[in-house]
C-alpha cells in the first residue's frame, strides 16, 4: 500500500524506534488514523506486514483502544468530557448542547462529514472543566456560548485557538505554595533547553554523573519520596529492587498515561517543563544502570508528545541524552510512546503490555517489573511527576527534600483541584498540607457560597470524604487513616447540591468503560453496577438495590486481578455508606441535583 | 530443568510434600481437593483471570489465586473456609449475570463446567434484574460456531490456538464487559480447523458445526478409538446414538494424544454414514457391477479365485493390503496370501520405510524406537523431510508442546516448507529430495550445497554434536540406505538416540509389522529365514515360498502387461495410488476383487466388490507410526458391510471346500491378536493395558542387523496428505472438505495460493 509521504516517514521512524518491532503497532495505527481518517483493512494489513504480525494480532489490539476506530470520524472529531470534574461544572449540559447543535449523537458523524461527536472519559483537563477536545486540541473552561463560537470557526474551516493548559488552571503563586517541581511554571519558554539551563536545568544531572548509582539511590531514599502515580510506594526502595547482576538491559519507564479522573498534573509538567522529566529520567537511568528510557504518554495528549519529542531532540543535541552523556561515558536513550485511549494502561503492567504493542491487560505478579518488566527486562516504572522531582532531590539533597513534607512523606506534590471551587487549578504544596486549607484557602472555597458536601482527595478511585472529614493532613498516611487515599493528587470538590447517586453512577460508568475485561469480578461487576446505578438514578430503584450496590462492590473488592476493581468498588462503597439517605430519597422520587435527566455515560 | 527440591506445606490441615515450584491448585488435586477453576488449564500459560480458584493463605491479607500461587515451605492454605465459599458464590453470580439461561438448548448442557460449578458452588437465586447483553450466534466456519453471550472469557480457546496450535487464529475484541472472542477473518475463520478451541471451551460458547443441536450428551454412548486417518494414533471418543456417530472429540484425554486432536480425528468421522457407502456386495454381470447377496458374491469370489489359481498359478495372483485395516486383518491377509493362495505377491502402499528402520536398527530397535511421549519429552528432536504440521499433526503438537514446556530444541532438514520450522533452532531448507544428501554431508562433509545451506549445515552439525538424547523423525524420502546413514550418523550424538519413521495412515505401521510385504513375514523376518518360514508355515497350515513376490507397483505393472491374472485388493485404491488415472492398467487382469467401503477408482473396475466395515465399526488393533498399539472397537454396527476379518475368514472356509488351503480357525480378532502376541516379534504386549484403553509399544526387531535392505525407487512414498485430506477415505469426509482451507494445498509456493499460515 502506498502511504502518504509524511506517514511513510513516520512509519519508518516508528519501526526503528523500539528494540521489538511490535511496539510500533499502536503508534502506527494512531498516526495512520490521523492521516487516513480511519483504519480500514488495507492499512491494517500493511501494518501487519511491516511488523510481521498476524492480522488478528493487529485487529485485537486495535479493538482494545478507544481512540482507534475502524470507521471514519468527522473532520472535526468533537470529544466532550462528562467525567466527574466536568460533570460537576456542567459537562452534561455542554454535551447535550453540542449534541443538539450538531444534530448527532454519541459516535455519530454529521451528514457532511464535518463533525463527529463522542462523549469521552476524563481527558486530563479537569481543572479547566468542562472541557472538550476537537481532534487533538483542548478547549477548556467552556460554556455553551464559548462552544458556539468554537463551532462557528470550525464550520468556516478555521482552527480556533486551543486553550493553553495555563488558561484556567494556573494562578499567581499563593503564599502556601512551595514550588519545587513547578518552579519554572510561568517562566516564558521554560520548555526550551536554554531557558531550562538558565534556571538550574541539567545541573543535577551533571552532579549525578559524578555520583555512584548507590549514592543516587541513597539520596532518593533519604528524600522519602513516594510515588505520585497513586500507590505512594517509596521510590528509592523501588529503585533498589532492580537486580544489579543481570545481563539483561534495564529500562526506565515514565508513566504519563494520566487518566485518573480528576487528575491533570503530569500534563502541565510536560508542557511547561519537559526537560525536568528528561533530566529526572537520565538520573534514574544512572541510578539503576539503565540505558533506555520510555515515556508513555496518553494518546489524547498529542501536543504534549510533540513538546516532549522536541525537548528530547534538544537534549540529544546538547549531549544530555545519547552516547557518552557530557563525556561521562554514560549512555542513555529516550523515546516517547503514545497510548491510544485506555485508562487501564496507566496500571504499570498493562502499560508495559501496551508498550509492547498489545492489548492493555495487566500481568501476573510476581515477577514484579523491577525484575521482569518491559521486554522481559528489569524495569523501573515511575509516574512522570515522581521522576520530575529527582533533579531537585539530587541538586539540593534528599534531606532537604524530605524536610519539606511530613515524616515518611517527603517533599511537595502537585494537586489538581477541580469541581465546585472558586479557583480550580494546579498547585504545588508540601505533603501534609491540611485538606481544609487546600479547599478553602488555596482553591478559594466552595463556589457560590455553597456548603461543601463531599471531596475526592486523590482521583476518582479514592473513597469520598464527607464535609465533616476534611480536617486531615494531605499525606499518604493521614489520608489512609481517614479511610481514603492520597492517590494521584486529583482533588475533586462537590457542593451541597450534588447528587451523590449521580456521582456514584458516573464513577461506575468510567470504571465499567475502562475495565479491561480480563477478570470476572471487575468485568461483570462494574457492568452490573453501572446498569443498576443508571436504573436507580432514573427512578427505577428498589429498596433492595441499596444493600446490593454495596454488596456487589464489596464482592469485587480485593478479589480482582488488578487494582481497577478496587478503584471501582471503593468510592461506591463510601458513597453508599455516607450518603445512603440520598439513595433512599431517590426511591421517593427526590434527587439533590434537580437536572437528573440521564446522560448515557461513555459507552 | 525445574528445581527438584521438596517442600512441605498444608492444605486444609493436610500435610503435603511436593516439588518446589508446584502450584497450589495442582498440589490440592493430589490430595483429592478440588479447587474450582475456569481459566486455569494445565499446560497453557497462567491467567489468574476468572478468580474462581481463590483460596485463603495464612499471613496473606487477600485471597490468593491457587492457579498462580506457588506452594512454599510452611505455607498454610485453606480451601474450604466461609470466605472462600463466599468468594466462589460471588464469582459465579457475576459470571451468570450476563449469561443466557439457555442450558436446555445448549449443546454443552450436561457437560458444561459452568453448570457444574453453579450446581456445586453457586447461588440458587438470581439477583440480576438488568437487561442481559445479547448478540447473535456467529458461524465462524462450517466447523466452528461462536455464541458470545455464553462465553465466559476464560481465554482458553485463544491460548490453545496460539500456544498449543501455534495458529493464533483467535483474538479478543473490544474490552470490558463487551469483550468477545474474535476469529481472524470475520467472514470465515482461516485456520487449521482442529477444533481444539471447541474442546477446551468450558461452556457452550464454541460449538462444533458437525454436532450442534443434534442431541443431549446423556443420550449417547462413548467409545474411545484410535483415529481412522493419519498414522499418529490419536484416541478420539466417538459419541454414538441410535447406531450413528454424532460426534468425535477428546473426551477424557486418556490417549497418547493427551488433549490433542486434529480436524481429521475430530470432524472426519462422517465417512461412516456417507451416502456413497457400499452396503451390499456388487458383482459384475454383463459388464456392470450389480448388487448381489453375500452368498452369491462370496461364492463368486471363491470360485473365480480357485479358477485363477488353477489357471495361471499362484505366481499370477497378487494381493494388495491396506494402510487402514487392523493388525488382525493384515495378519490374516498375510496368511491368506502366502498360504491359502500360495503367493508372495503381497504388498501395500508403503508410506514409510518401517522395514528399513527395523533392518538398520536390528536388535537395537528394542530400545531405540521413539514413542509419541518420547517426542514431547526429548531435549532435542531432529526432523528430516516431513511437514509434520500437515502430515503428522500429533507429532507436531508434541514438538510444539515440548518446546513450550521444557525448551525442546527442534532441528530440521526439510524440502517441504513447514509451520513447525517456526519452532526450530535450526531449519535447513533443501531442494526436493535433498534430505539424504544433507545427511551425508552431516556424516562426512561430502556433497555440494549453496553457501547458505552449507552455513546452516555447519551450524546444525555443531549443534547436533552437542546434543544428548535426540529423537530422530524422518519421512518417506529417507528410506533404505538413507536410514542406514542416518542411524550411523546418530550414533555420534551423545546419549540415547531414538527413531520414528513417519508414515501416512492409521495402520501404515501395522501393515508393515504384520508383513504385508513381498519379502517379509510378520515381525520383519525375511523370507530367506527358513526357520521363520517354517514357523509361520506350521502355524498357518501350509508352506511358504522363499522367493520374494512383487511389490505393489510391480503388481500394477505386471497387471498392465498382462502378466498378472488376478488381483485381490483389501482396503486400498492402487489404481489411484500407483496408476494415476490410467484405468487400462488393469486391463490385463482376469479377476479383480476389492474389499472397500466406497466405489473407489479401483473398486469401479472390480469383478466383485465386497463392502467392508470401517475402522470405527470393528474390533481389532492398530499400530501407529511410532509402533504404539491400541485397540479399536466396534462403536456402531456397519449395517450391511462386514469386517475384512470376517470376509477373509469366511472366504478361507469356502476356498478350503474348493480344495484351496485350510480354513482360518481364528474366530475373533481377539483370538487372532492372541496368536499375534505369541508369534510376531515385538508384539508380546500387555493385553490388560490395551483392554483398559492404553497403548503398548511394539518393538519389532530383526534378530540380527541385516545386510543392506533396499527397495526399488517408487515403492515407498508418501501421498502427502495434509490436514484436510486422508487418502481415498478423506474424499468421503464431507465435513472435512467443507472448509475453505481444505481447498488450499499447504506446500504451494505461489503467493496467490499461499496457504493461510504463510506470511
Ligand atoms: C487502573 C490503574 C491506573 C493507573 N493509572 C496511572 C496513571 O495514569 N499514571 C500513573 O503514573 N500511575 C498510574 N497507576 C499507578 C501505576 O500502576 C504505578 O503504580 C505507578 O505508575 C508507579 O509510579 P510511582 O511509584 O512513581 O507512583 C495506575 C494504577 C492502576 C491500578
Ligand atoms: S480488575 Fe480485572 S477486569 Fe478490571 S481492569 Fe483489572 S484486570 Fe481488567
Ligand atoms: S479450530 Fe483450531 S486452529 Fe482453528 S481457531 Fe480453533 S483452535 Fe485455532
Ligand atoms: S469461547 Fe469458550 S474457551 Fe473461549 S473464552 Fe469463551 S468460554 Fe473460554
Ligand atoms: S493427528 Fe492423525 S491420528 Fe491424530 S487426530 Fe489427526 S489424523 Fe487422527
Ligand atoms: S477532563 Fe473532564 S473530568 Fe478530567
Ligand atoms: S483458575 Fe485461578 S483465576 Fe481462573
Amino acid at each position: 500500500m502506498q502511504l502518504p509521504p509524511p506517514l511513510e516517514t513516520k512509519f519508518n521512524e516508528l519501526a526503528g524506534r523500539y528494540p521489538v518491532k511490535r511496539s510500533a503497532l499502536i503508534p502506527m495505527m494512531l498516526y495512520a488514523q490521523d492521516h487516513l481518517g480511519s483504519l480500514g483493512d488495507e492499512i491494517l494489513e500493511e501494518i501487519a506486514k511491516r511488523l510481521g504480525l498476524n492480522f488478528i494480532e493487529v485487529e485485537e489490539t486495535l479493538a482494545y483502544y478507544s481512540m482507534l476506530r475502524r470507521k471514519p470520524a468527522g473532520r472535526n472529531h468533537i470529544q466532550v468530557c462528562t467525567n466527574i470534574s466536568c460533570m460537576l461544572r456542567g459537562g452534561n449540559e455542554l454535551y447535550k448542547h453540542v449534541q443538539k447543535r450538531l444534530g448527532i449523537g454519541h459516535k455519530e458523524v454529521s451528514a457532511s462529514g464535518t463533525f463527529s461527536l463522542e462523549e469521552v472519559e476524563c481527558i486530563g483537563a479537569c481543572t479547566g472543566a468542562p472541557a472538550m477536545q476537537v481532534n487533538y486540541d483542548f478547549y477548556e473552561d467552556l460554556d455553551p456560548d464559548k462552544v458556539d463560537a468554537i463551532f462557528e470557526q470550525l464550520q468556516e474551516g478555521k482552527k480556533p485557538k486551543p486553550s493553553a493548559v495555563t488558561a484556567g488552571s494556573l494562578h499567581d503563586r499563593l503564599p502556601a505554595e512551595v514550588p519545587v517541581i513547578s518552579k519554572r511554571f510561568g517562566i516564558p519558554n521554560a520548555h526550551k533547553i536554554d531557558v531550562y539551563r538558565k534556571h538550574e536545568g541539567y545541573q543535577a544531572l551533571e552532579k549525578a554523573l559524578t555520583m555512584t548509582p548507590d549514592q543516587i539511590i541513597d539520596e532518593v531514599k533519604k528524600s522519602n519520596l513516594r510515588g505520585r502515580g497513586g500507590a505512594g510506594f517509596p521510590t528509592g526502595m523501588k529503585w533498589s529492587f532492580v537486580p544489579k547482576d543481570t545481563s539483561k538491559p534495564n529500562n526506565i519507564h515514565a508513566n504519563a498515561d494520566e487518566s485518573e479522573p480528576g487528575t491533570c498534573k503530569d500534563r502541565p509538567l510536560m508542557e511547561m517543563d519537559p526537560h525536568q522529566l528528561i533530566e529526572g529520567m537520565v538520573i534514574a537511568g544512572r541510578a539503576v544502570g539503565s540505558h533506555q528510557g520510555y515515556i508513555y504518554i496518553r494518546g489524547e495528549y498529542r501536543y504534549i508528545i510533540d513538546i516532549m519529542d522536541a525537548a528530547i531532540a534538544e537534549a540529544y543535541a546538547r549531549s544530555y541524552l545519547g552516547k557518552n552523556i557530557l563525556g561521562s561515558g554514560f549512555d542513555f536513550d529516550l523515546v516517547t510512546h503514545t497510548g491510544a485511549g485506555a485508562y487501564e494502561c496507566g496500571e504499570e503492567s498493562a502499560l508495559m503490555e501496551s508498550l509492547e504493542g498489545k492489548r492493555g491487560y495487566p500481568r501476573i505478579r510476581p515477577p514484579f517489573p523491577a525484575v521482569v518488566g518491559l521486554y522481559g527486562c528489569p524495569t523501573v516504572i515511575n509516574n512522570a511527576e515522581t521522576l520530575n522531582t529527582i533533579p531537585a532531590i539530587i541538586l539540593k539533597g534528599g534531606d532537604w527534600y524530605s524536610s519539606l513534607g511530613t515524616p515518611r512523606n517527603g517533599g511537595t506534590r502537585l494537586y489538581s483541584i477541580s469541581g465546585h471551587v472558586n479557583r480550580p487549578g494546579i498547585y504545588e504544596l508540601p505533603l501534609g498540607f491540611p485538606l481544609r486549607r487546600l479547599i478553602e484557602e488555596v482553591a478559594g472555597g466552595v463556589r457560590g457560597g455553597k456548603k461543601l458536601k463531599a471531596v475526592i482527595p486523590g482521583g476518582s478511585s479514592c473513597p469520598l470524604l464527607s464535609a465533616g472529614e476534611i480536617d486531615i493532613a494531605m499525606d499518604y498516611d493521614s489520608v489512609a487513616k481517614a479511610g481514603s487515599m492520597l492517590g494521584s493528587g486529583g482533588t475533586v470538590v462537590m457542593d451541597e447540591d450534588t447528587c451523590m447517586v449521580d456521582v456514584a453512577r458516573r464513577i461506575m460508568h468510567f470504571y465499567a468503560h475502562e475495565s479491561c475485561g480480563w477478570c470476572i469480578p471487575c468485568r461483570e461487576g462494574t457492568a452490573w453496577l453501572r446498569k443498576m446505578l443508571d436504573r436507580f438514578h432514573e427512578g427505577g430503584g428498589r429498596e433492595e438495590d441499596i444493600p446490593l450496590i454495596d454488596e456487589l462492590s464489596k464482592n469485587m473488592l480485593g478479589r480482582t486481578f488488578c487494582p481497577l476493581g478496587d478503584a471501582a468498588a471503593l468510592p461506591t462503597i463510601s458513597i453508599v455508606k455516607k450518603w445512603r439517605n440520598e439513595f433512599e430519597d431517590h426511591l421517593h422520587g427526590k434527587c439533590a441535583y434537580n437536572a437528573a435527566e440521564l446522560i448515557a455515560g461513555v459507552h | 530443568m525445574a528445581d527438584q527440591k521438596q517442600i512441605a506445606f498444608t492444605i486444609d490441615g493436610r500435610p503435603v510434600t511436593t516439588t518446589a515450584g508446584t502450584l497450589v491448585i495442582e498440589a490440592a488435586k493430589t490430595q483429592g481437593i478440588e479447587v474450582p477453576s475456569f481459566c486455569y488449564y494445565p499446560g497453557l500459560s497462567l491467567q489468574a483471570a476468572c478468580r474462581m480458584c481463590l483460596v485463603e493463605v495464612e499471613k496473606m491479607p487477600k485471597l490468593q489465586t491457587a492457579c498462580t500461587l506457588v506452594a512454599t515451605d510452611g505455607m498454610v492454605v485453606k480451601t474450604s473456609t466461609d470466605q472462600v465459599h463466599k468468594a466462589r458464590k460471588d464469582m459465579i453470580e457475576f459470571l451468570l449475570s450476563n449469561h443466557p439461561l439457555d442450558c436446555p438448548v445448549c449443546d454443552k448442557g450436561g457437560e458444561c463446567e459452568l453448570q457444574d460449578m453453579t450446581f456445586r458452588y453457586g447461588l440458587d437465586k438470581t439477583r440480576f434484574v438488568e437487561e442481559k447483553l445479547h448478540t447473535p450466534e456467529q458461524k465462524w466456519s462450517p466447523l466452528v460456531y461462536y455464541d458470545a453471550p455464553r462465553c465466559i472469557l476464560c481465554f482458553r480457546c485463544v491460548r490453545v490456538c496460539d500456544e498449543g496450535m501455534d495458529v493464533k487464529a483467535l483474538g479478543v475484541g473490544s474490552r470490558g464487559v463487551l469483550s468477545v472472542i474474535l476469529p481472524n477473518k470475520p467472514d470465515e475463520l482461516a485456520c487449521e480447523e482442529c477444533g481444539m478451541c471447541i474442546d477446551i471451551c468450558p461452556v457452550g460458547a464454541l460449538t462444533s458445526g458437525t454436532y450442534r443441536y443434534q442431541t443431549r450428551p446423556w443420550e449417547m454412548t462413548y467409545v474411545g478409538n484410535p483415529c481412522a486417518h493419519c498414522s499418529n494414533g490419536c484416541k478420539t471418543t466417538l459419541s454414538v446414538r441410535n447406531n450413528e456417530i454424532l460426534r468425535a472429540n477428546n473426551r477424557d484425554h486418556s490417549g497418547i494424544n493427551g488433549e490433542f486432536l486434529c480436524a481429521k480425528g475430530r470432524f472426519g468421522y462422517d465417512f461412516t454414514s456417507n451416502a456413497e457407502r457400499i452396503r451390499q456386495p456388487l458383482v459384475r454381470r454383463n459388464g456392470k457391477l450389480e448388487p448381489a447377496s453375500w452368498e452369491d458374491a462370496l461364492e463368486e469370489v471363491a470360485r473365480r479365485l480357485k479358477q485363477a489359481h488353477v489357471g495361471r498359478g499362484p505366481a499370477a495372483i497378487g494381493v494388495i493390503g491396506s494402510n487402514h485395516t487392523t493388525n488382525e486383518e493384515n495378519y490374516l491377509l498375510n496368511r491368506f496370501a502366502r498360504v491359502t493362495l500360495g503367493t508372495n505377491n503381497l504388498d501395500h502402499h508403503r508410506t514409510a520405510d518401517y522395514a528399513g528402520l527395523a533392518a538398520a536398527l536390528g536388535s537395537r530397535a528394542k530400545d531405540s524406537l521413539a514413542t509419541m511421549a518420547d517426542v514431547y519429552n526429548a531435549p532435542a528432536v531432529l526432523l528430516i523431510g516431513n511437514d509434520v504440521t500437515q502430515q503428522n499433526p500429533l507429532v507436531a503438537w508434541q514438538i510444539r508442546t515440548g518446546v513450550r514446556h521444557h525448551g525442546l530444541k527442534l532441528y530440521a532438514i526439510n524440502s517441504l516448507p513447514s509451520k513447525i520450522h517456526r519452532q526450530a533452532k535450526i531449519a535447513v531448507e533443501v531442494a526436493k529430495g535433498g534430505e539424504h544428501q544433507a545427511l551425508r554431508w552431516l556424516a562426512s562433509e561430502h556433497g555440494q550445497f549453496d553457501v547458505k545451506t552449507t552455513e546452516a549445515l555447519v551450524q546444525l552439525k555443531a549443534a547436533l554434536e552437542a546434543e544428548k538424547d535426540v529423537v530422530v523423525l524422518f519421512g518417506a524420502d529417507i528410506q533404505g540406505a538413507a536410514i542406514r546413514d542416518l542411524v550411523s550418523l546418530a550414533a555420534r550424538f551423545g546419549g540415547k538416540t531414538k527413531f520414528m519413521a513417519l508414515g501416512d495412515y492409521a495402520n501404515s505401521r501395522g501393515a508393515a509389522d504384520m508383513g504385508i510385504l513381498p519379502d517379509r513375514l510378520p515381525g520383519y523376518a525375511h523370507l530367506s529365514d527358513s526357520a521363520e518360514r517354517a514357523r509361520f508355515g506350521k502355524l498357518w497350515g501350509g508352506e511358504i515360498s522363499a522367493t520374494p513376490g512383487l511389490t505393489a507397483r510391480a503388481m500394477m505393472e505386471a497387471a498392465a502387461a498382462g502378466k498378472l491374472n488376478a488381483l485381490y485388493v483389501v482396503g486400498a485404491n492402487p489404481l489411484k495410488t500407483f496408476g494415476v488415472a490410467q484405468p487400462d492398467r488393469l486391463a490385463g487382469l482376469e479377476l479383480l476383487i476389492v474389499h472397500d467401503m466406497f466405489l473407489t477408482e479401483t473398486a469401479q473396475r472390480a469383478d466383485v466388490v465386497l463392502p467392508a466395515a470401517s475402522t470405527y465399526e470393528k474390533d481389532g488393533s492398530l499400530t501407529n507410526t511410532a509402533g504404539e498399539v491400541q485397540l479399536t472397537h466396534r462403536s456402531i454396527d456397519p449395517q450391511g458391510p462386514r469386517s475384512d476379518f470376517d470376509l477373509l475368514r469366511i472366504l478361507s472356509h469356502q476356498l478350503s471346500m474348493l480344495g484351496l488351503g485350510t480354513p482360518i480357525r481364528l474366530r475373533t480378532p481377539e483370538a487372532a491378536f492372541d496368536e499375534i502376541r505369541q508369534n510376531v516379534a515385538g508384539y508380546d504386549l500387555a493385553y490388560a493395558n490395551l483392554l483398559a484403553g492404553g497403548s503398548e509399544l511394539a518393538r519389532a526387531t530383526s534378530k540380527a542387523p541385516e545386510a543392506a535392505y533396499d527397495v526399488p525407487v517408487g515403492t515407498i512414498f508418501s501421498s502427502q496428505d495434509y490436514l484436510f485430506t486422508s487418502g481415498t477415505l478423506g474424499r468421503y469426509c464431507s465435513r472435512l472438505t467443507s472448509t475453505n482451507e481444505a481447498k488450499q494445498i499447504p506446500w504451494t509456493s505461489s503467493p496467490s495460493t499461499q496457504s493461510w499460515w504463510q506470511r
